[in-house]
């Protein structure tokens, strides 16, 4: 997994630079280093590094330059400080520069290990988050219906909970981005609708399949032992609750009575009504949305 | 208008029409068409009858002619023989369960036989849809004579007298509660309706907006009237799309006719109503946190006082009545208190409906005078069990905030004092009935994975208690109980109950305490003996052939998904004990109740393991 990353020690002593290779090239990093913030850039210039440990008091180009150059263009790296003087002056325009984190000198083989994991986990968490937006990118025309619907309901008070209820039904889920759309839409902190939307089991923040299968967890359905049902559509389905199949097919939702004890046990695949289920009858139901 | 010599009034409630009724309207209108009786017959589709477990059910006008389990196969035979021949079709009506003999008309049936409609009085009787058709029913009469002829003070006194009380759980007095937010002052008041019905088993408030609409808008058009507002809001659950779309005709239908807005017949006063889609939270019945769910904030209740007829909604003075409590305002307006005393005894006066549900065969609503035994319900209106050879074991009513009722009570009346006594409460009126094939413990696990999810986490006794006590019952139904766990149970319920802030948490601990009331040697069982009594706790129960009761039928062996079962047929069957995983399968199908439930037999346990210093 280590030998993946590539980092960039810039250090105008060698010892620290050898002493880096040695603990983190152990370990399997693929590590290279240089003396010098000139020499970190023509490198970088040529080549992009997954992280880069940089002194800061060094001739010529310093630290802080050099962050500030790796800023602007390589802006996927993650950057750790390596620094005999910790001094808060320093660190502070470190961290407005943006760096992850910092090693004091001199330090141990653990507390490198111990930043360097924690930088590489940053960057990675940091790489799925991205992921994650390139993912929620939603077509304009939703957009547009979006705006409309905040438009429709912006001087009227109260209405956050119907605004989400649309939103959900144009987007078919209410991730992050709608909800920050729908939080200054509205003139709301995104705080404060999300907090809305993880209190009521209405809102979903993942996506659901084509088919939507709602089961009832009430109790009338309980006793007729719809957990049997349950089981069945999820080793059919091979997906748990709230979760969506791989060709998002199907998604399965539990709800909390559905109102139609009289035929329970009971589901809803998206509009339509099932009653007297059973485990025998999910396969059937399930082939008419095939 | 025209004359039809026949009305086919078929039921289009949420039950039915999953059981089929729109493809049997369909083809129903066609077989007519094609006989030539498109002009002499009409097909009315109506909101839910309540006798949802025979589903597709079609009610015939002027006969009164009840048919049930209508199927599109069944049409053109019943086409002819009825509407041609003039001859009921008996194959499709109900049938004793006893004589077997058929029985052709509605009222003639127990399930309907028992019930005295006043909430429901128009349920399967007229087009939700129509304005007409209600005010053909005396529809807004009641709102007529509140807004014209009496004073807020009248209209008070009368739902006073009557000693109507709310019906969505706790039983507070209406008229009370309409009279403190009638001597608010305020520039603005509220009048709110809560359709939003979280108890899971209780479908009566759905049935009422679907089949009746009118019925609440015109309870709160007179409430409105009472405590002088002049905005009204119905809270609906978005679960309930046909009774949001009836309620959306209904008000349309009143603005468009006068009975919504201003001016109201004449009578210079205002209101108009919106509705309100709510989002699915269980807390929100409780009236503070509905309100804050309207404002659109999280659903969360807040210590009273100040109540909401003083600081509701928008912090203006607000009523929130329950959807069945507003359906019986307009009939005890018109017809006056005394009527309404009339049925019910001296503190629950009137009727109550309820959701019958669970392992009874007359599934479906039904509306009783208060007061009724408890027993003449389940066994002459619900018809007993559904499967006749399983004992009765226990009625669960309240839901998540009531307790289950064993059959040594079963003869109590149903009125609110009664059903506390017994550990439970009338809540909005869910009753499932639960055979001896039900695990107390594992029912009181159920409700309180409902409630430790639906807690709200404003109080922390609620959010972490109620999941403390999930944790030991699940340790308990998977064979990890301890003794000195009933006890910690009990001690725990007490302090989430008296510290709670809502009637959420006051009530959550209800299920455990009433199953261990009445069932302790249950959980007993689960913990001293590892033994599930009902076979449900697969963790706790082995399952067993009677050589003495197996056919060697082979039923259960091809049932078995593990092929545990052996034996050659017509001789007895054995079921090889390392194999089986107490799926049921084989107690579900045999025929002769030859299959036992014993004590777990602890397979990763060898008898050697346990000697040499196991845990027990």
């Amino acid at each position: 997994m280590a030998d993946d990353i590539k980092i960039l020690v810039v250090d105008d002593e060698p010892v620290i630079i050898r002493s880096c290779e040695s603990v983190l090239r152990s370990e399997g990093y693929n590590i290279e280093g240089v003396l010098g913030g000139k020499e970190a850039i023509l490198k970088m210039e040529q080549t992009p590094y997954d992280l880069v440990f940089t002194d800061l008091k060094m001739p010529e180009v310093d630290g802080i330059t050099l962050i500030k150059w790796i800023r602007q263009n390589r802006p996927d790296t993650g950057i750790v400080v390596i620094t005999g003087y910790p001094s808060q002056d320093t660190i502070k325009d470190a961290l407005e520069a943006g760096i992850i984190d910092y090693v004091p000198k001199p330090f141990t083989p653990a507390v490198l290990l111990d930043v360097t994991e924690r930088s590489v986990q940053w960057i990675k968490g940091k790489a799925a988050v991205e992921e994650e937006k390139k993912e929620e990118e939603f077509p304009p025309s939703m957009r547009q219906e979006i705006d409309r619907v905040i438009k429709e309901y912006r001087n009227k008070p109260g209405s956050s909970i119907p605004v989400l209820q649309r939103c959900q039904a144009i987007v078919g889920y209410l991730p992050p981005v709608v909800q920050k759309r729908v939080a200054k839409g509205l003139n709301m902190s995104p705080a404060e609708i999300h907090s809305i939307v993880t209190f009521y089991s209405y809102f979903t923040m993942k996506p659901r399949g084509d088919h939507n299968v709602r089961v009832c967890l009430g109790t009338a359905c309980y006793v007729k032992r719809v957990e049997e049902v349950l089981e069945k559509f999820k080793s059919t389905l091979k997906i748990d609750v709230g979760e969506v199949t791989e060709d998002k097919k199907f998604s399965i939702e539990t709800v909390r009575c559905l109102g139609a004890c009289g035929l329970a046990p009971v589901i809803v695949v998206d509009e339509e009504t099932y009653g007297a289920m059973t485990p025998k009858k999910v396969q059937g139901v399930l082939e008419e949305y095939a | 208008m025209e004359k039809y010599r026949a009305n086919l009034l078929m039921c289009a409630g949420t039950g039915c029409v999953a059981s089929g009724t729109p493809k049997v309207k369909d083809a129903l209108q066609e077989e007519l068409e094609k006989q030539g009786l498109a002009d002499e017959v009409k097909i009315v589709l109506t909101g839910c009858n309540g006798f949802c477990a025979e589903g597709p059910v079609m009610l015939v006008y002027p006969e009164e002619i009840f048919y049930q389990k209508l199927t599109v196969a069944e049409v053109p035979k019943l086409v002819e023989e009825h509407f041609l021949k003039g001859r009921p079709y008996e194959k499709l009506m109900f049938k004793d369960p006893e004589k077997r003999a058929a029985i052709p008309l509605m009222n003639d049936i127990p399930f309907f036989k028992h019930q005295v409609l006043r909430v429901l009085r128009n349920k399967g009787l007229i087009d939700p849809d129509s304005l007409d058709e209600y005010i053909a029913r005396d529809g807004y009469m009641a709102a007529g004579k509140a807004l014209t002829e009496m004073t807020p003070e009248d209209i008070i006194q009368t739902i006073k007298d009557a000693g109507i009380r709310g019906r969505g759980g706790a039983g507070f007095p209406t008229g009370l509660k309409w009279e403190f937010a009638s001597k608010s002052v305020a520039d603005q008041k509220f009048m709110l309706c809560n359709g939003d019905e979280g108890d899971p088993g209780a479908f009566m408030d759905r049935s009422v907006m679907e089949s009746d609409p009118h019925s609440v808008i015109e309870g709160m058009l007179i409430g409105a009237k009472a405590i002088g507002a002049s905005k009204g809001v119905i809270y609906v659950r978005a679960e309930y799309p046909l009774a949001v779309a009836r309620l959306e005709t209904a008000i349309k239908l009143c603005r468009e006719n006068g009975l919504l807005g201003e001016n109201i017949l004449g009578s210079g006063f205002n209101f108009d109503l919106e509705i309100y889609l709510g989002a699915g939270a269980f807390v929100c019945g409780e009236e503070t946190a509905l309100m804050r769910s309207i404002e659109g904030k999280r659903g969360m209740p807040r210590p009273r006082p100040p109540f909401p007829a003083h600081k509701g909604l928008w912090d203006k003075p607000s009523v929130l009545n329950n959807v069945e409590t507003l359906a019986q305002i307009a009939p005890t307006i018109l017809n006056g208190a005394e009527w309404y005393k009339s049925l019910g005894t001296e503190k629950s006066t009137g009727t109550k409906v309820f959701a019958l549900t669970g392992d009874i065969k007359n599934v479906g609503l039904v509306e009783v005078p208060m007061g009724t035994p408890l027993k003449t319900i389940i066994y002459d209106i619900g018809g007993g069990m559904t499967n006749k050879k399983k004992k009765f074991k226990s009625v669960q009513m309240g839901g998540p905030s009531g307790g289950c009722i064993p059959e040594d009570h079963i003869d109590i009346p149903v009125t609110y004092e009664d059903i506390v006594k017994t550990g439970a409460i009338m809540g909005s009126g869910g009753m499932v009935v639960m055979d001896e094939d039900t695990c107390m413990v594992s029912t009181a696990k159920f409700f309180l994975e409902f409630t430790a999810d639906e807690s709200c986490g404003k109080c922390t006794p609620c959010r972490v208690g109620t999941r403390v006590m999930l944790d030991m019952l699940t340790d308990i139904t998977e064979g990890r109980g301890q003794e000195g766990d009933i006890e910690k149970l009990e001690d725990l319920s007490r302090d989430i109950i008296s510290t709670s802030l809502c009637g959420l948490g006051q009530t959550a601990p209800n299920p455990v305490l009433s199953t261990i009331r009445y069932f302790k040697h249950e959980y007993e069982a689960h913990i001293k003996d590892h033994w599930c009594e009902a076979g449900i706790c697969s963790d706790l129960c082995s399952f067993h052939i009677s050589e003495e009761l197996c056919k060697g039928c082979g039923a259960c062996l091809r049932a078995c998904p593990q092929e545990a079962i052996v034996g050659e047929k017509k001789k007895a069957h054995r079921i090889i004990q390392e194999l089986c995983i107490q799926c049921r399968s084989c107690y579900d199908t045999c025929k002769f109740a030859s299959i036992e439930v014993k004590p777990a037999i602890r397979k990763e346990k060898p008898v050697s393991a346990v000697k040499e210093g196991g845990d027990k």
